[in-house]
């Protein structure tokens, strides 16, 4: 007890052994008289108020504490609750903002509105279903399955990096749709697209959790992008036509779209070796509402959480997205072509603008926007090929005219090389040490490296090379750094065996040769 | 033919072009070769399948046309160069020769040697041309005994030079190539390497000092051949150099514009050369779109140059100045407008003009401002723009313009066939006028932007854009694609 006891004031009230001898106590002569019991008792009494005061003391105190405690949380709460109230107050003031706006659509939202409705009609019937084993079946067979005698020991390891996206497609595919079946909450247009939408309603709940939910995905969007990449294509250009009308109508519109537009260009050019300007496109001025699934691959269904999440955002917005995405293509033909490695700040930026919350919707960005130009300016990236010598064959691969004449042949491998090292320049990007999430991971550079190097010796063209090339100089480090060894198997089959069983021996194809020299020698690299 | 090819495939053009025509057009336009995961679209195609044959196509128009610069028939392989050179010609995308390449080479390499005269345009391959023949002209076995000596107007082009040839020849082993350039060669060793690219200036102090061999010099090149021949120091110098060099060396001289009185000179300098020559209207680069702003003022021009950033895609561009305080002040605006921008004129010496250049040839800095001092030769590919901010002038008093700095300057762009713009300001009378004779020098036709809409001028330099690349032609580069 006494030692529990809190400290003493002064120390005289109780027989302290240190204040006196021990021995003088034990030996004085009225150590048993009554006087010194009373004494005794009396300062034990004393003692014992003392304490009981003192813990009275303590534990008023604690109630006070308490009290105070109790009066900040209120007092938070109440905060909290206030500025809940005025977020809602906003949000509502935005809602009623939109009503109002929404006034003005019907007259020219006729003109995305058929666009929106083909798009998933044909798709269920044709892509979904069938494509995915046949991705497993491109990815893991074809590359090797196709070419047996020519490396057998690249085959051990390949694979390997082949299947990791194959195989597990087609298992967590079915894995990771089924939960998601039971809640398809999602209020798009078509019923049909069913397949479709459980893909990507997996994909944007997948957001959040780490990259390994979202990976085994790749393949099936891969799939059947193309096709509906180009839809989304037509439906920006619609797009583009829309807000030329809009423009017509509103001068002020017509003034800030352009100066933006100029102002967009402008910066994407600017771009060099050091940090990255971040265009910031802000929307002061009202422009009408679209539904930005027009220009997704796959449809999303509000999240929770991200700041857009609205069924339809202003035109302007996914125009300027547009606009940016058109300026950036732009540099990579133009720039790029003549100079691959100015490729690289260009992908930097966009890295960071469709990684940015706030050019994103739903939580996941609209970099679909610039894959739908991309797919349509270099569709070798996408598995298509064809022969520089036909019409439909140049079409196919993506070779360009102007004026109804077909560019040079110099004139299209430029774009071509721009364009490789434009899609590595933003593929390979490193969002390991980045919050954000990355708007286009590196498996999009392995499944078209793949496509590419999949084709049957008898259809290898000279732009394939020719992209090939580009997406790999300059970019063998971040590859390397991305997949390990399962890269080395890929540059060795790309740098070495693909240009060895192709027909021709172009100097296209002699210059994949020559890449794979000019990383012998300046790393000492071996594909052994 | 092309007419054929159009109707027989019409419904199939669009895809690359304008996409409505199908959502998914590549695969079904033929089964037998699109890959597999696309064949499975094909059955609810209906449009597209119809087209089961392929039509064969003529190669494009421009490379059968013999009479465009870039017109070849034969490959690189064909000429007959070392292996190695050919690996470093595909190293930097040299994929088949040009005209000047393909004409001057034979007649470059053959034996007995011979002089030559070259006249090509801008940006058509004069460099790699003559860096092939002395490429395959020195002994690699001697590395240390100077062979070829290629003398260029400045320092910046010198040293440019040098690059080509270390870039062509990176699989060519011993091989030394030494600028002759002030500074860079060692008072101590004097030259070691068997090929020299330099300014007459420095060669010729590094003869006086005995410390160039040149007693087994085998070949020697003079770009920018007018240029070096008619300015009365550069000329002088490059007699005397000649004066001590072997009797039987042979002498190649490029250029891309040889006035008559200059050509005259250069026969007597390479006496019985090859001559390979143009008519003036045939020296504009055709890939190059000419246009001019019309600006209401001088004091305009300013915001007006920040303005056209936006109008189109620019890569790096070149603005030319006639004085370095405008140099300046248009340096300190662009900055301010987020460029990085490097101005070099003669104002700065030597090494720190090395790293300015540098600089913008690496793409760190993507604007150059500069005086006529980089008119020429300077070749970085990516430069889409060239702008003259000021007409250029010469003769007493500036009163006279100048076609032929006119016509280097604009050629730092549209190189190898590429599309490039040049702008030229005008805003007085005066230099409304000079750039008129220019144009009608070179039969060209200028084509006026309005500084007011910026809508309407944005939609011009497109189209204008677009028709100017219909026309170019292409060779690759060998400066600035260095591994």
């Amino acid at each position: 007890m006494a030692g529990s006891s809190p400290a003493r004031p002064n120390g005289n009230q109780w027989a302290s052994p240190s204040s006196r001898s021990v021995i003088s106590d034990i030996l004085a002569g009225d150590r048993n008289s009554e006087a010194r019991h009373r004494l005794l008792i009396e300062a034990a009494r004393r003692e014992h108020e003392r304490v009981r005061e003192e813990a009275e003391r303590v534990y008023q105190e604690h109630l006070w504490r308490q009290e105070q405690e109790r009066l900040i949380e209120e007092r938070k709460k109440e905060e909290d609750r206030i500025r809940q109230e005025e977020q809602l107050a906003a949000e509502r003031r935005k809602i009623n903002a939109l009503k109002a706006k929404k006034v003005e659509i019907p007259p020219v939202l006729p003109d995305p509105e058929p666009v929106k409705a083909p798009p998933p009609a044909p798709k269920p019937a044709s892509t979904p279903t069938p494509s995915q084993p046949l991705a497993t079946q491109l990815n893991g067979s074809s590359l090797f399955g196709k070419t047996p005698d020519t490396q057998a020991a690249s085959a051990s390891a390949a694979p390997k990096g082949f299947g990791a996206f194959g195989q597990t497609s087609t298992s967590a595919q079915p894995a990771t749709a089924a939960p998601k079946q039971t809640t398809p909450p999602i209020a798009a247009s078509s019923s049909p697209a069913v397949n479709n939408l459980l893909g990507n309603s997996t994909q944007v709940n997948g957001v959040t959790a780490p990259a390994t939910v979202a990976k085994p995905q790749a393949p099936a969007p891969a799939q059947q992008g193309p096709d509906r990449l180009t839809v989304i294509h037509k439906n920006l250009k619609l797009l583009r036509k829309s807000m030329l009308d809009q423009a017509k109508a509103n001068p002020a519109l017509k003034s800030r779209m352009g100066d933006m537009r100029r102002e967009i260009r402008k910066c994407v050019g600017q771009l060099t070796g050091g940090g990255a300007g971040v265009n910031r496109a802000r929307n002061r001025v009202q422009s009408q509402l679209v539904d930005p699934n027009t220009f997704l691959v796959e449809p999303r269904a509000p999240v929770q959480g991200p700041t857009n999440n609205d069924p339809q955002i202003p035109s302007l917005f996914i125009y300027l997205l547009n606009v940016f995405a058109k300026a950036t293509i732009s540099q990579f033909i133009n720039e790029g072509g003549p100079r691959p490695e100015t490729t690289d700040p260009v992908g930097v930026c966009i890295a960071a603008i469709f990684s940015d919350p706030a050019f994103a919707w739903r939580g996941a960005s609209l970099i679909d926007i610039l894959f739908a130009k991309f797919r349509v300016v270099c569709p070798v990236l996408w598995g298509y090929r064809g022969s520089e010598k036909t019409e439909q064959g140049r079409a196919r691969i993506g070779w360009w005219k102007e004026n109804g004449r077909w560019v040079t042949e110099q004139a299209h491998f430029d774009r071509m090389t721009g364009l490789g090292a434009g899609f590595a320049a933003i593929s390979l990007r490193n969002f390991g040490s980045s919050k954000k999430q990355n708007p286009y991971p590196p498996r999009h550079y392995w499944a078209a490296m793949a496509k590419i190097i999949n084709t049957p010796s008898a259809e290898i063209s000279n732009t394939q090379c020719v992209v090939l090339k580009a997406m790999i100089q300059n970019y063998e480090e971040k590859f390397i750094h991305a997949y390990g060894t399962a890269a080395l198997a890929a540059l060795r089959t790309a740098l070495v065996e693909f240009p060895a069983r192709a027909p021709v021996k172009s100097s296209a194809v002699n210059s994949l040769q020559v890449v794979y020299d000019l990383l012998r020698k300046s790393t000492g690299l071996v594909l052994g | 033919m092309a007419d054929l090819a159009s109707r027989i495939t019409k419904p199939d053009e669009a895809p690359a072009a304008a996409p409505e025509a199908a959502p998914a057009p590549a695969p079904a336009s033929e089964e037998p070769k699109a890959p597999e995961n696309e064949t499975s679209i094909e059955e609810s195609q209906s449009n597209l399948v119809k087209n089961e044959y392929e039509v064969e196509i003529k190669l494009s128009d421009l490379q059968n046309d013999t009479e465009s610069p870039l017109y070849s028939v034969s490959s690189f392989e064909e000429l007959g160069l070392p292996e190695a050179v050919n690996r470093g010609l595909l190293a930097i995308n040299f994929k088949k020769p040009s005209k000047v390449q393909e004409k001057c080479l034979p007649l470059m390499l053959s034996d007995p040697p011979r002089n030559m005269i070259a006249q090509s345009q801008s940006g058509t391959g004069k460099t790699a041309a003559f860096v092939l023949t002395v490429l395959s002209r020195i002994d690699l076995s001697k590395p240390h005994q100077p062979q070829a000596l290629l003398l260029a107007p400045s320092r910046e082009l010198a040293r440019q030079i040098q690059t080509v040839i270390q870039t062509i020849g990176q699989f060519c082993e011993n091989l030394i190539v030494e600028a002759a350039i002030p500074g860079a060669i060692s008072r101590e060793t004097g030259v070691r390497g068997s090929v020299v690219v330099g300014t007459p200036g420095t060669v010729m102090d590094l003869c006086k000092r005995r410390q160039f061999d040149t007693s087994q010099l085998k070949v020697l090149v003079i770009d920018e051949a007018d240029n070096m021949l008619d300015q009365q120091g550069l000329g002088d110098q490059c007699v005397r150099v000649k004066s001590l060099l072997p009797k039987t060396i042979q002498i190649l001289l490029f250029s891309a514009t040889f006035p008559d009185k200059v050509l005259r000179f250069a026969e007597r300098f390479a006496p019985n050369a090859n001559q390979m020559k143009l008519k003036h209207k045939e020296l504009t680069v055709k890939g190059i779109s000419q246009m001019f702003m019309d600006c209401p003022t001088e004091k305009d021009k300013y915001d007006i140059l920040c303005k056209l950033y936006g109008l189109m895609t620019i890569g790096s561009s070149v603005i030319f100045v006639r004085t370095r305080e405008t140099a300046n002040e248009i340096q300190k605006r662009m900055e301010a407008d987020g460029h990085k921008v490097s101005a070099l004129h003669g104002a700065y010496e030597g090494q720190s003009r090395d790293v300015l250049l540098d600089e913008f040839r690496s793409g760190r800095s993507k604007v150059l401002i500069t005086t006529n001092v980089l008119a020429r030769g300077i070749d970085v590919s990516s430069v889409s723009m060239v702008i003259n901010y000021d007409i250029p002038m010469k003769g007493p008093g500036e009163r006279e313009p100048d076609a032929e700095t006119y016509l280097h300057r604009i050629g730092r762009t549209g190189r190898f066939g590429r599309v490039g713009v040049s702008i030229s300001f005008v805003h007085d009378r005066r230099s409304y006028e000079a750039l008129s004779q220019i144009a009608q020098f070179y039969g060209i036709d200028l084509i006026q932007l309005d500084p007011n809409d910026l809508d309407d001028t944005e939609r011009k330099v497109q189209e204008v854009i677009k028709s100017s690349r219909a026309q170019a032609e292409y060779v690759p580069s060998a400066t600035d694609s260095a591994v």
